[in-house]
């Protein structure tokens, strides 16, 4: 066996290219080892169709933490950041369109379209959203304290984040412990009254979950992605050249640092020799040494699949067999020859309106009755959508005067009762065409080609269990100190050396690098010991 | 000032809550008067003769969590409280089989393994789990909830309290009380059992009450609520008072007015004289008015703020606090007098099945369907039902050779999509209950002398319970401990001095505990003890 690593980080996703640069920067020498033929996990760009270039999965980023753009220089190694003026563009069915900006101003003058009290209110609760989402981003950057022991800093970062919820004062202190494990429909009733506005914010709380916006705890979520951006409905925090871009720069400045990354190798295990892991084994059977390994693998297939179950306890194995991964979202991305036309948009400003991200889903019902469907086994008929077209304020993405579109569908369920995801994919793509179609009656006409993932395909190409793309469901029990379980919320795991930094760990949700940049602070701590 | 007071405490409403927090102040030696609005003590804990012979237990049916503390310090059981065993839970299931679970550990270990014989092995690891939740939950139920927005150590000390108690928890228990607080019902009982039918029976009660379906995150927590109920100290077991659900109401009462308590039934509030902020008396419907040094509510925080006290007596950010404690009734009630007895289609005959719980809830498919379809405003058109037919072991409450099924019903939503209301339901939501049951005991029918169907709209207007709500509000996590009814008015005092509350709209909810009203009789006499230590008027 050559000699052995300092770290090795399984899995190039974009988590996992933070934690490489920040090792690399603490002057280690990491090594990213990539599965597919490039890094960039979930946050890639594809040239599905020639001359059409989309973001295959994630499309916006939730955002990625400043002080990590900061510190890994993104812009100096490539990234340029695209924050279109328009955040969200909600339509309803009956032919309006909610326009919610950046701008607090321009957004309550749409709202006061639909309702002068909702316009009103906009603000206070933009407001509101914002100082909450600031205490819990304190939380979010924070490594989980250790309960049963908490050491010094612990409890430091205990202390601060108590303070920063004091400093709140007795009002919204309150209005933070009672937010939280609120059903995100109730918070939207609470402040507003058009129907179009509460969905497009509720949806804010259930994108990716297997909840509805019903569910309590769905608020959490909402919060969580407030944390980073306090826009009520959220911008959109898109990248020239697609995500793809993103996770690029995030290579180029991990390699900078000094880590190493090698795409199509493929990591099939984890080898422990008593209770410690000292290599990762390849599909070519070349075994490579290590003093830490680092997994961006979601937490079910790094610690059931790539560890043999015979090295842990079986009260763990049975834990994590019960970490909830229930895949609830597919993809699909169309190359057109022109822009749709949007029937709500025809009166407005169509290109400036597109520019940001379009939401389908113009009632609380018409969510929940889409999760309904999911409930017992079945992709939705009238499934919520959440879109973008990013060569609108990307151009480089298609050929002159066309587009791509990039359209994320929930709920479809991993587990299908009656069928499997094979036989339904084209019916899924229909789904989607003629739901979007109800609002843009030409685009049907528009398709050059289509590319659909179903949660299948999230869990074989895309490495992701369940198809889940956060790595395990945003629910209440699986937050912060027990995510991916109790006990284990700190990065670590019961192999020693062995850890994890993706989405299965805190913070979790969204295209953040949070993880990953937590993680490391924790691989470091054992580093230098 | 002279102290012009007939009374030193006036409590509104003569609900168990409201006699039990009575009979605490005068067992102080507080001058008590309680003002009931209807004929009958009880609230929801009533019996009513409905049809001559037939005594039915309107609402409340079964009884668990009736505080041990509250049943030694009134003498509850020389008072005529009898609380009989219901032994076991029937669930009959669509294809002829059935699960029967009993509280002969034996019996129920076999007949869950003839279901599965690793459920049966889980069920007994599953119960230990639950009483060692029971245990750390217990002293929870019995404390005020502390104010975490305080500075005060003492309240910082109760939260360290609870802090401690969980840290000194072990890693497994600590596991499955997070989990219980967020998870929902299905989900954690998944994480147990495979069978189908067992789990769709055990997450019923992870529902009673609330606006939520069995997958929905939040209901584990109410399924703990429901199994902290014990009785002669065994946890999880459940009873019927015998004589109805009003025999309990009426043994409070009975101590009650033993310790001096006055008691006015047909005496309904109009509202709460305020006058500087304080609370000093009631104004009756009828224009009388009565004065106290102390108003006690057990009516919920709609009536008692919104309903009985002038707007400009509180803040406008308290009121707002007030109207966003959430209600939304869910269950209903269809009361049964039988010539004979229900027979099961999948346990034929008359047998000692007939003599527990008898629940519909043959899987989890069901539960859920029955809570979607009340999430768009109808009432379940498949409802999960809890039947009881007390009259097998109480046969006090029928003629003789008949019977009374009590049937508890959800999904009944009190919000009916537009163009719907229940005045117009009524009859439709009754019969479809009734062929819900035919389906697995065909000769319900044929067998009905009279029927009394309780809609949320009835529980609102004929026993004050706000949207029909049965807990006084949902016992949802944003509005539990230290959050209920309102953020920072959690521990029974009111923005208006002198004026507090004791029903199940506060510490610890709902149910039948009397927890609330004794711990708010005992803040009201620490209250009133301090105003004397320090010499205040």
């Amino acid at each position: 066996m050559p000699e052995a690593r300092d770290v090795v980080i399984i899995g190039g996703g974009h988590n996992g290219l933070v934690t490489a640069f920040y090792l690399a920067k603490a002057g280690f020498k990491p090594l990213v080892l990539e599965r597919r033929s490039q890094p960039g996990g979930a946050a890639i760009t594809d040239e599905f169709h020639p001359g059409f270039r989309c973001s295959t999965l994630a499309h916006a980023a939730g955002p990625i933490r400043p002080d990590i753009i900061r510190d890994m220089q993104l812009q100096r190694h490539g990234l340029k950041l695209i924050t279109p003026d328009v955040g969200v563009a909600a339509l309803s069915p009956d032919g309006r369109a909610l326009i919610l900006h950046n701008d607090a101003r321009k957004s309550a003058e749409e709202i006061s379209k639909f309702s002068a009290k909702d316009a009103s209110r906009y603000p206070q609760f933009q407001q509101s959203l914002a100082k909450m989402g600031k205490v819990i981003g304190e939380v979010l950057a924070m490594p989980p304290p250790n309960i049963d022991d908490p050491s010094k800093g612990d409890l430091w970062g205990m202390l601060q984040t108590g303070r920063a919820v004091r400093k709140l004062g007795k009002k919204d202190m309150y209005r933070l412990l009672r937010w939280g494990p609120m059903a995100v429909a109730d918070l939207a009733a609470e402040y507003f009254e058009t129907e179009l506005l509460r969905a497009t914010i509720a949806a804010r709380g259930i994108f990716g979950t297997f909840f509805g916006p019903w569910s309590a705890g769905t608020n959490l979520v909402l919060l969580i992605r407030a944390a980073g951006d306090s826009h009520p409905a959220g911008s959109a925090h898109f990248a020239a050249g697609g995500m793809g871009s993103v996770t690029e720069a995030m290579a180029s400045a991990a390699k900078a640092a000094g880590a190493e990354i090698r795409s199509n190798v493929e990591v099939i295990e984890v080898r422990v020799k008593d209770g410690v892991a000292i290599s990762v084994v390849l599909s070519t059977g070349e075994e490579i040494g290590t003093k830490a390994v680092v997994s961006n693998a979601d937490p079910k297939r790094t610690l059931l699949k790539l560890v043999d179950p015979t090295h842990l306890s079986p009260d763990f194995v049975q834990k994590l067999q019960h970490y909830r991964m229930p895949g609830t979202v597919a993809k699909v991305n169309l190359a057109l020859s022109a822009l749709p036309n949007f029937t709500a948009l025809q009166s407005t400003d169509n290109g400036n309106a597109l520019s940001g991200r379009i939401h389908i889903g113009h009632e609380i019902d018409y969510l929940e009755r889409a999760f309904d469907e999911s409930k017992y086994g079945n992709f939705s008929r009238q499934p919520y959508l959440e879109i973008a077209i990013p060569s609108v304020s990307d151009p480089s993405l298609a050929p002159d005067g066309q587009h791509v579109m990039s359209i994320y569908m929930q709920y479809a369920p991993y587990k299908l009762k009656a069928s499997d995801w094979e036989s339904q994919r084209s019916a899924l793509g229909e789904t989607v065409v003629k739901t979007v179609t109800q609002y843009a009656p030409n685009l049907p006409e528009l398709i050059l080609s289509h590319q659909i993932i179903t949660p299948q395909d999230l869990e074989e190409t895309y490495g992701m269990t369940g198809g889940h793309i956060f790595h395990g469901e945003l629910a209440l029990d699986q937050f912060f100190t027990m995510r991916p379980l109790l006990d284990w919320g700190r990065y670590r795991t019961p192999i020693q050396n062995l850890y994890l930094c993706g989405s299965g760990t805190h913070p979790g949700a969204g295209l953040t690098g949070g993880s990953g940049a937590n993680a490391a602070r924790e691989v470091l701590k054992h580093l230098r010991r | 000032m002279p102290n012009n007071s007939k009374y030193d405490v006036i409590v509104i409403g003569g609900g168990h809550n409201g006699l039990v927090n009575a009979a605490y102040l005068a067992r102080a030696g507080k001058k008590v008067l309680v003002l009931e609005r209807r004929h009958v003590l009880g609230g929801a804990a009533v019996t009513e003769e409905v049809f001559p012979g037939f005594k039915f237990s309107v609402c409340s049916y079964v009884v668990s969590l009736l505080r041990p503390e509250i049943i030694r310090d009134l003498d509850l059981p020389r008072h005529g409280l009898e609380i009989l065993p219901l032994d076991g839970t029937f669930t009959p299931m669509p294809s002829g089989d059935y699960l029967w679970r009993v509280n002969d550990h034996g019996k129920t270990h076999r007949e869950i393994a003839r279901h599965s014989r690793v459920d049966a092995e889980a069920y007994d690891e599953f119960g230990k789990a639950m009483q060692a939740m029971c245990r750390f939950v217990k002293p929870i139920l019995s404390m005020v909830p502390p104010d975490p927005a305080t500075l005060n150590p003492r309240e910082l000390m109760k939260l360290l309290f609870i802090g401690r108690r969980f840290q000194g928890l072990s890693s497994e228990d600590k596991y499955n009380q997070v989990q219980l607080m967020t998870m929902s019902a299905v989900d954690f009982l998944d994480q147990w059992f495979e069978t189908d039918v067992l789990k769709a029976t055990m997450s019923a009660s992870g529902i009673i009450g609330t606006f939520l379906g069995v997958r929905s995150p939040g209901t584990a927590y109410v399924l703990l609520h429901h199994y902290m109920g014990e009785i002669d100290g065994a946890f999880r077991a459940w009873g019927f008072a015998r004589g109805g659900t009003g025999a309990i109401s009426n043994a409070i009462a009975d101590a009650a007015r033993e310790a001096g308590v006055e008691i006015r039934t047909q005496s309904p509030t109009g509202k709460i004289i305020v006058k500087n902020g304080k609370a000093r008396g009631v104004i009756l419907q009828n224009g009388d008015e009565i004065y106290a040094d102390i108003v006690s509510s057990s009516v919920d925080p709609r009536h008692t703020f919104v309903n009985f006290i002038e707007p400009g007596n509180l803040a406008s950010e308290f009121l707002e606090e007030v109207n966003r404690y959430k209600y939304r009734g869910s269950s209903g009630k269809v009361n049964l007098a039988l010539n004979a007895l229900p027979d099961f289609k999948c346990m034929p005959g008359l047998g000692n099945h007939l003599r527990g719980a008898i629940s519909i809830s043959p899987s989890v498919e069901y539960m859920e369907k029955a809570y979607d379809d009340a999430k768009y405003g109808n009432f379940s058109r498949r409802p999960y039902i809890d039947c009881v037919i007390p009259s097998l072991t109480d046969p006090s409450v029928a003629p003789p050779g008949k019977h009374v099924m009590s049937c508890f019903v959800q999904y009944a939503p009190y919000k009916l999509r537009p163009g719907l209301n229940w005045d117009s339901q009524k009859e439709a939501f009754g019969n479809n209950v009734i062929d819900t049951l035919a389906e697995h005991a065909p000769n319900i029918k044929n067998i009905i002398l009279h029927k009394q169907v309780v809609t949320p709209l009835d529980l609102e207007r004929e026993f004050g319970l706000t949207e029909g709500n049965i807990f006084q509000g949902e016992l949802s996590l944003e509005q539990l401990f230290f959050l209920r009814p309102v953020p920072g008015w959690a521990q029974f005092r009111t923005p208006i001095k002198n004026l507090y509350m004791c029903g199940s709209a506060t510490h610890p909810g709902g149910g039948i505990m009397g927890a609330p009203g004794r711990l708010a009789a005992l803040e009201i006499l620490k209250d009133s003890k301090g105003s004397h230590v320090k010499g205040a008027a």
